[in-house]
């Protein structure tokens, strides 16, 4: 080993791992031989006992408390912050299927008693509908299906449109006759409960509001023995 | 050793990501005097070291999964946040020497007077340490970072070159052109005095 070696690994050869006990002892050799390399060597000791020092004055230093404060904060501003992020999305959610829930609710149970008050009216006129007057108006309105005006759902013509046409009962107020039909007409008539649009009453010659001509109604039409309209009752 | 200080720094991690503040506490008091030390040596500079400190953490705390467990230990990843701290810093101000180390209160360094037998003895040994410190401090960046981790640290050459990010040859050179640096410059802090009391 020469100098230039010893000064680049043999200062500290002995804690040089990567040093194979052959470069040790060359190292050891040389700075016996040289006595350079040797004062060199003593001046580096000298230099490590100092370092030490050095070190030793430091090892117990610490981060001040006030740093484990601030990240003690920081920490918790951080993990409340999305803590409450996901509470709010988690309530959100919450409320909003909360919400889908009662509307579907809702919307059954309207389901429900729209049906039962259809059902509750068929059952509470069954006499007006087997008398062999009102068949015959039934019958006479299948057959001339081109006077019933349009845009009227003519009964038995689909479930839902005879599920909603009624047969009225036989009260006669308040209907309005329509141009051209007389009174004694309707000595015998039958009263038909039909859905239609508002327009449709138009065709009937009734005056009628553009702005709701597609709105559906619910119609009492007072039926002649010759099965044409006689006239027309809004029930309430 | 209590329970908690059995728990693996990677355990303690994962709780402190569910936001366990305990967790994360433990793991910041276990890791945070080495951290300090390493950047107050570095940087001679206690607010600094506080700065660098507090930035290693709140990178662990903002962006745990930064660290990988099958790349390393816990301690090795912070070394390698703080040492890249401490390079920015050096960066922005290369030569920043304090001329004493305060306190938080503004007083002294806080040396406790401990073998010294008379206070004169006492002040000539802390003439030395600043000295010494000023010596480390004037070695640049990379020369400073290998007597660092080799000699202040007492690390061996693989683990002080697998902190540096460096092969093992770098590490020696480093230190062997460090440990040159440093020799002169203590010899010449040395020679001051005594060239000053011969001059009297």
């Amino acid at each position: 080993m020469n100098c230039e070696e010893f000064g680049a690994m043999g200062l500290d050869a002995e804690r040089d791992a990567t040093l194979s006990e052959a470069q040790r002892a060359a190292a050891r050799e040389h700075a016996c031989r040289c006595s350079r390399c040797a004062a060199l060597q003593d001046s580096w000791q000298a230099a490590r006992v100092e370092l030490r020092a050095f070190a030793e004055d430091t090892a117990m230093a610490e981060a001040p408390a006030r740093v484990e404060m601030r990240l003690r904060q920081e920490f918790r501003t951080q993990h409340v912050t999305l803590k409450a992020r996901r509470v709010a999305v988690v309530a959100a959610w919450a409320l909003a299927a909360a919400a889908a829930l009662v509307g579907a609710v809702g919307w059954r149970n309207w389901r429900h008693s729209q049906q039962e008050e259809t059902t509750a009216h068929l059952n509470s006129l069954p006499a007006t509908n087997n008398s062999p007057k009102n068949s015959s108006v039934a019958g006479a309105n299948h057959e001339t299906p081109a006077e019933v005006p349009n845009g009227v759902q003519q009964p038995g013509s689909t479930q839902t449109a005879s599920s909603e046409t009624l047969i009225a009962d036989s009260e006669f107020s308040g209907f309005m006759f329509l141009p051209g039909a007389f009174a004694s007409d309707t000595d015998d008539a039958a009263i038909l409960r039909v859905r239609m649009q508002r327009g449709a009453l138009g065709a009937l010659g009734l005056p009628v509001n553009e702005e709701r001509a597609s709105e559906w109604i619910q119609v009492d039409l007072l039926i002649g023995d010759d099965g044409l309209p006689q006239a027309v009752r809004l029930p309430q | 050793m209590s329970i908690a200080d059995q728990e693996k720094d990677d355990v303690l991690l994962r709780r402190a990501a569910k936001g366990d503040e305990e967790a994360f506490v433990l793991l910041y008091r276990r890791h945070q005097a080495a951290m300090y030390r390493f950047a107050l040596r570095m940087t001679g500079n206690t607010w600094a070291a506080e700065e660098i400190v507090q930035d290693v953490f709140m990178t662990l705390m903002r962006d745990p999964k930064k660290y990988a467990p099958t790349r390393g230990a816990l301690g090795a990843f912070l070394y390698g946040v703080a040492r890249n701290r401490v390079m920015k810093h050096l960066q922005r101000l290369p030569r920043e020497i304090p001329l004493e180390e305060k306190n938080e209160d503004g007083t002294g360094s806080g040396v406790v007077l401990q073998d010294a037998s008379t206070p004169s003895s006492w002040l000539e040994k802390q003439e030395r340490m600043r000295q010494v410190r000023a010596a480390v401090l004037e070695l640049p960046a990379e020369f400073r970072e290998a007597v660092m981790l080799c000699e202040l640290e007492e690390m061996s050459y693989e683990e002080a070159a697998q902190l540096a990010g460096c092969p093992i040859g770098t590490i020696r050179s480093r230190l062997h052109r460090g440990r040159a640096l440093l020799m002169a410059k203590l010899e010449m802090f040395r020679d001051v005095p005594r060239r000053a009391s011969v001059a009297r």
